[in-house]
């Protein structure tokens, strides 16, 4: 196993090398450079050729990618043209950082959700609960995120005046009783981003642990567990959800995997500092620099995230081994 | 999310599933659908809404650019019954033709992007295995790991000038007046490979580990020892064999393809007005306070594109019940 | 089955580590939110405390504290600003020579007084005697000529310094890296300073207005090129407090200003984005902007915003510009019939329920020379038509296609450009087709003259008339993206560039203009209008027609 994990682990520096390249070829093959969005509507070709060459945007494709090669390895992302005077290091991982909060409490509802109404709708197959479970569920992941917000703030912020319209204040707010014991309560800025992003997502959960767990009901050592009398609850718990694990832990693994690239709707819509759309800012304005260590890192995060993937299966079911079929 | 451009249907983790359907999969798997009732009323909405698509000019009142300024952001009426935009157009048939739009692309992006490339190259990488597996899996690696989103708003909008020139160049050059690039022929083209480019790793991965499986079974590997070529396995066994998994993913991948049309209209490297799309609409109908004021902007295409998007999904759902012997 | 235990032991194990994790992450960030909270507010049974600092809790606005939104800036380095988002913080952080005062005259600032000598070729200012940086330090003349010599140096990497700063003799060497000083800046004694112009031209002290030409501390920057903009020593009338990027910036008063102590302690800008109307509604911003949808409530006197709107005309316009190289618009009488066809009146009223104005010209209202008479061409199918029949064309089918390229995403624009193509097809025939790009995609292709026909706008920097008139249509002007040429506009704008009599001058320009909009080089759209709601304890607050300080001359009544 340890080989095949390095095997693999090896792969991703050639992986991140291709996948830097193909960002770099493309952002620079397009029409438009950062220096002449940056320059608004002054754009004087002398000077911006000028600054091209001050910016190091001059040369082939080839010498440009090796100096940010040399750069990158040295832990040197570049600067940005959409926030000068700052790195890129400084600018995205902050913002990752508050899309990953975001992120992570959505998911961790959508599982706390989805789980428990997946393993309902399966115990109660056959009667009309199953269906009415999951086809409400499937309905709100019908809703795309942006029809669904105005609605939300709409109803939450302007008529009942309860949420703020947007904005960002870190995950706590804290309430002081007698001035000496704290408890934090989820920051009101938190609720309808937190919202959006999860009400999409309980169907899915619920209908991947409702079809697992239908098929593992129907092997022998749970048909023997009910033969014996074990209470439903019991029985769902020790058997039927650890065997609906397989296919859960590969769902959970690349959503945690993609909350570091952050939901741009829900940023933008609701006005947080996310990375999501950050990240679109610099495609369009073409911020060479930002959009490179995106992907870069993303596609890092991913390929670790599917080899964690591969070996929790090893563990979950022992019968897989790893570098042979892996099942999705 | 990259789950924005396509997601991998959830994939059956018995070997049982597929086997338990026998020689016929196809009538089999029809006759259990039939008897769903949700699953038949899904087929009907989206048979309602892609047809209309299909025949927008015939059944749409009126065109999808015609303006009157007179009658601006009008409620529903019996001249417009489901109102107009800030231009006075009617909002009935735009989203008609933005019905076809979705229909094309939908369309396009399947046959392009999905069927080809995922079932070829997953099929191609279970069946041969070794260096061709791994190098295929490693190219879904890149592409699978590369954040969705940004690369096809950097693609769009990189290509699309170069294809927008290359259609004009085809129309001046061909007896194609204008159909390429005032149909929106152009933007759809640019929409959907893009799209395809990180739309096929997920099915290639589920039909690379249901060809695994199946490539064990006796029935291939008599097939094998009789000195069947590869094709003639790949084309007489294993794709009947898989052709119930094609279906549910394809179908599974509708709802979000459709999906990411509004996506990528918003950004606005989608399709170009004034073509009509569910994107545009929407685009033109959110923000709070355009909601606030003439919520029928919004509502009108929010209700199109979820009942299309839930049918597809429920018709997934079913179809994945009715393929496990449900 | 043991596989049964090692699979739930596996769960467990999942389950303990979310808890972990997710119990962890809540300490680590409670710590982090008690910081923000300092103390807390002791006694009391149950207060809630704000968890940030937004005063919104607060209710009404704390003495001398003003609340507005407004976005990231891209950089507070007054060399590098090219965008008016930055240009509003740096206009209040930092001060140069001279100013543009409410009444749009430009005024002295740093300076204080000035003799323009030679026929207007060398100016001389004198610094006033109480300027002094934030820190106490005395601003000198040295201070002025580095700092201008900082802004075209090659190392800064200035896109803008040359546009504002061109004028003196020696700043083109010095940009492009020809020379190692900018021959015409000269520092006389330690308060005065002297430039030196290649050509008399009467708006070099509006161009000063501009931030490139503003003082930095030279101790600063050499000491942390990097980061020093992270806390700006300089001289404005307020001080960066804090800023948290896409969450807030706080300006602080700076109390050694020498125009006088701001009256204002702090102004909040709340980054975030959102509605700010919602905002203000729930009283967490002193001053939002109105949007279209909100436009006729705001207007209408009894409605509960009533009392507290106005609007206020920008110095920008906002155009269709037509490449005057590229087939079929090198012939003026399809760009007459182009203009003529539309109904931009119609347009502004239906769509846009008249937040904006619909342009009378190329000068935009408050800049001088903009006279309220409709010099654009009217909505006018018949003249259209003959127009095209006059053109080399003769017809729609015979026109050669035709596109319009506008920014997409996000864009408002995009409507009235529908309205516009509709038009077009029922008064001409002809169909126009749309291509929606990115920011990226549509400057390079405009500045390649890729386009035909495209959506743009244009904001003065300075009011004067030759920041548009001259800028965009003098055919040696690298701005003329239109690529237009005419022998008589360049005539009249180069007559107007050292003419020194001020209403002679003006009248060049409208001269000009006047034969631009006769030869349609651009379809003058609108003039903008910005629209906006203040809280009644606002005193003094105004919303100029282009980025200039103003903080010092707003209040907040207690």
């Amino acid at each position: 196993m340890a080989v095949y994990i390095i095997r693999r682990l090896l792969w991703l520096p050639f992986i991140l090398l291709i996948v830097s390249f193909a960002t770099f070829a493309i952002a620079r093959f397009g029409p438009g450079d950062p220096v002449a969005v940056a320059a608004g509507q002054f754009r004087d070709p002398e000077v911006l050729e000028q600054v091209r060459a001050e910016r190091g945007l001059d040369g082939s494709i080839l010498e440009q990618y090796a100096r940010w090669l040399s750069d990158a390895l040295r832990g040197d992302f570049g600067e940005s043209f959409l926030q000068q005077g700052f790195t890129v290091s400084e600018l995205i991982f902050p913002k990752m950082w508050i899309s990953a909060q975001m992120g992570l409490l959505a998911l961790v509802i959508v599982f706390a959700l989805g789980i428990p109404l997946g393993l309902v709708a399966a115990r109660l197959s056959g009667t009309w609960i199953d269906p009415f479970i999951i086809s409400s569920l499937l309905f709100l992941r019908a809703v795309p995120v942006i029809v669904l917000i105005p609605p939300l703030l709409w109803l939450f912020a302007t008529q009942l005046d309860l949420l703020p319209v947007g904005g960002w204040d870190g995950l706590f707010e804290i309430w002081w009783i007698g001035g000496v014991i704290a408890i934090p309560i989820p920051d009101p800025h938190l609720y309808l981003p937190v919202l959006a992003m999860s009400i999409g997502g309980f169907g899915g959960v619920a209908r991947l642990v409702r079809i697992t767990a239908l098929e593992v009901q129907q092997e022998d050592y749970i048909r023997t567990a009910r033969a014996k009398g074990l209470s439903e609850s019991v029985v769902a718990m020790q058997h039927v959800l650890p065997n609906s694990l397989l296919p859960l832990v590969t769902v959970i693994g690349f959503a945690l995997a993609s909350i570091i690239e952050g939901a741009f709707f829900v940023e933008v819509l609701l006005g947080i500092p996310g990375i999501g759309r950050f990240t679109f800012e610099a495609v369009v304005s073409r911020d060479y620099d930002v959009i490179l260590a995106m992907t870069v890192i993303t596609s890092a995060v991913f390929v670790l995230m599917n080899l964690i993937i591969e070996i929790s299966y090893t563990f979950i079911d022992p019968r897989i081994r790893l570098g042979e079929s892996v099942r999705t | 999310m990259t789950s924005a451009v396509a997601e991998t249907p959830p994939a059956p983790t018995g070997e049982d599933a597929p086997s338990s359907l026998g020689a016929s999969p196809g009538a089999l798997l029809w006759q259990r659908l039939r008897r769903k009732r949700l699953a038949m009323i899904s087929m009907v909405v989206v048979a309602i809404i892609y047809g209309s698509g299909i025949f927008a000019p015939v059944v749409a009142p009126y065109s999808y650019s015609e303006q009157n300024l007179e009658r601006t952001l009008e409620g529903p009426s019996a001249d417009h019954w489901l109102g107009t935009d800030r231009l006075g157009r009617d909002m009935l048939s735009r989203a008609i033709f933005s019905a076809r739009t979705t229909l094309i692309l939908t369309v396009a992006v399947v046959l392009s992007g999905s069927v080809v490339l995922g079932v070829g190259l997953g099929l191609l990488s279970g069946y041969k295995g070794g260096w061709i597996d791994g190098a295929i899996m490693r190219v879904g690696d890149v592409f699978g790991s590369v954040p969705g989103l940004p690369m096809l708003i950097l693609i769009n909008a990189t290509t699309r000038p170069r294809v927008d020139e290359l259609a004009v160049w085809v129309e001046e050059h061909t007896p194609l007046s204008n159909e390429l690039s005032t149909t929106g022929g152009a933007s759809y083209f640019t929409v959907a490979v893009a799209l395809s480019l990180f739309a096929w790793v997920g099915m290639a991965r589920i039909i690379r580990s249901q060809v695994l499986q199946l490539r064990e079974r006796d029935f291939v590997l008599a097939a094998q020892a009789t000195g069947a070529t590869g094709a003639g396995v790949i084309s007489r066994h294993l794709l009947p064999n898989i052709a119930f998994l094609i279906i549910l993913s394809v179908s599974a991948g509708l709802g979000a393809i459709a999906g990411s049309e509004i996506v990528l209209t918003w950004f606005g490297v989608g399709v170009q007005p004034p073509a009509a799309s569910f994107g545009q609409m929407i685009f033109e109908g959110s923000g709070a306070r355009t909601f606030q004021a003439h919520p029928h902007l919004l509502v009108v295409p929010a209700v199109f594109v979820t009942s299309l998007m839930f049918a597809f999904n429920l018709l997934g759902d079913a179809l994945n019940d009715a393929m496990r012997g449900r | 089955m043991s596989s049964q235990n090692r699979m739930l032991g596996i769960l467990l194990g999942v389950l303990a580590l979310l808890v972990l994790v997710v119990g962890g992450l809540s300490a680590v960030l409670l710590a982090g939110g008690g910081d923000d909270d300092g103390g807390g507010d002791g006694g009391g049974t149950t207060t809630a405390s704000a968890g940030g600092d937004d005063g919104g809790s607060d209710g009404g606005s704390a003495s001398g504290r003003l609340r507005l939104s407004g976005t990231d800036p891209i950089t507070l380095d007054p060399a590098l600003v090219t965008d008016a988002g930055s240009a509003q913080y740096i206009s209040e952080i930092y001060s140069g020579l001279t100013t543009i005062t409410p009444d749009l005259a430009v005024s002295l600032d740093l300076a204080e007084s000035l003799e323009v000598t030679e026929g207007g070729l060398v100016y001389t200012f004198t610094l006033r005697p109480d300027a002094t940086f934030h820190n106490g330090r005395r601003v000198t003349a040295e201070d002025l000529r580095w700092s201008i010599d900082r802004a075209l140096a090659p190392e800064t990497s200035s896109l803008v310094a040359l546009s504002y700063l061109g004028d003196i003799v020696g700043a083109r060497e010095r940009r492009l890296g020809v020379s190692d000083a900018v021959a015409g800046v000269r520092v006389i004694d330690e308060r005065t300073i002297e430039f030196t112009l290649d050509a008399p031209k009467p708006f070099f002290l509006a161009k000063l207005t501009y931030p490139t030409a503003w003082v930095v501390d030279r101790q600063q920057v050499e000491a942390n090129p990097r980061n020093w903009t992270r806390n700006p020593n300089a001289t404005g009338p307020y001080e960066l407090k804090e800023w948290r990027i896409g969450e807030r910036i706080v300006l602080e008063a700076n109390e050694r200003f020498y125009g006088g102590t701001p009256k204002l302690d702090e102004v909040l800008y709340e980054l975030s984005g959102g509605s700010t109307l919602t905002r203000f509604e729930n009283g967490e911003l002193d001053v939002a902007s109105i949007g279209v949808n909100d436009l006729e409530r705001a207007q209408d006197p009894s409605s509960d915003l009533g009392g507290l709107y106005s609007s206020a005309p920008e110095m920008s316009i906002s155009y269709l510009a037509f490449n005057t190289d590229a087939p079929p618009f090198d012939d003026v009488n399809v760009r007459r019939a182009f203009a003529m066809s539309i109904d931009r009146q119609k347009v502004v009223e239906t769509v846009f329920m008249n937040a904006w104005l619909p342009a009378t010209g190329i000068i935009p209202p408050a800049v001088p020379g903009y006279t309220t008479e409709d010099k654009t061409f009217g909505f006018d199918p018949e003249g259209a038509r003959a127009a095209l029949a006059a053109s080399r064309y003769g017809s729609a089918e015979n026109l050669p296609r035709v596109i319009i390229t506008e920014m997409g995403g996000g864009a408002s624009a995009a409507i009235d450009t529908q309205a516009f193509l509709e038009q077009w097809r029922e008064v001409l025939g002809v169909d126009v087709q749309v291509r929606q790009t990115d920011r990226a995609t549509l400057t390079a292709d405009l500045d390649a003259g890729r386009l035909q026909l495209f959506n743009d706008g244009w904001s003065m920097d300075y009011p004067d008339p030759e920041s548009v008139i001259d800028l965009k249509f003098h055919s040696q002007s690298a701005l003329n993206d239109v690529r237009y040429e005419n022998a008589e506009v360049d005539a009249l704008i180069e007559a107007a560039r050292v003419e020194q009599d001020a209403e002679l001058r003006l009248q060049l320009y409208r001269d000009a203009e006047r034969i631009l909009i006769d030869e349609a080089a651009w379809i003058p759209l609108y003039f903008p209008l910005s629209h906006f709601v203040v809280d009644p304890s606002v005193e003094g607050w105004f919303n100029p027609p282009l980025v200039m300080p103003r903080l010092r001359f707003i209040s907040i009544a207690d």
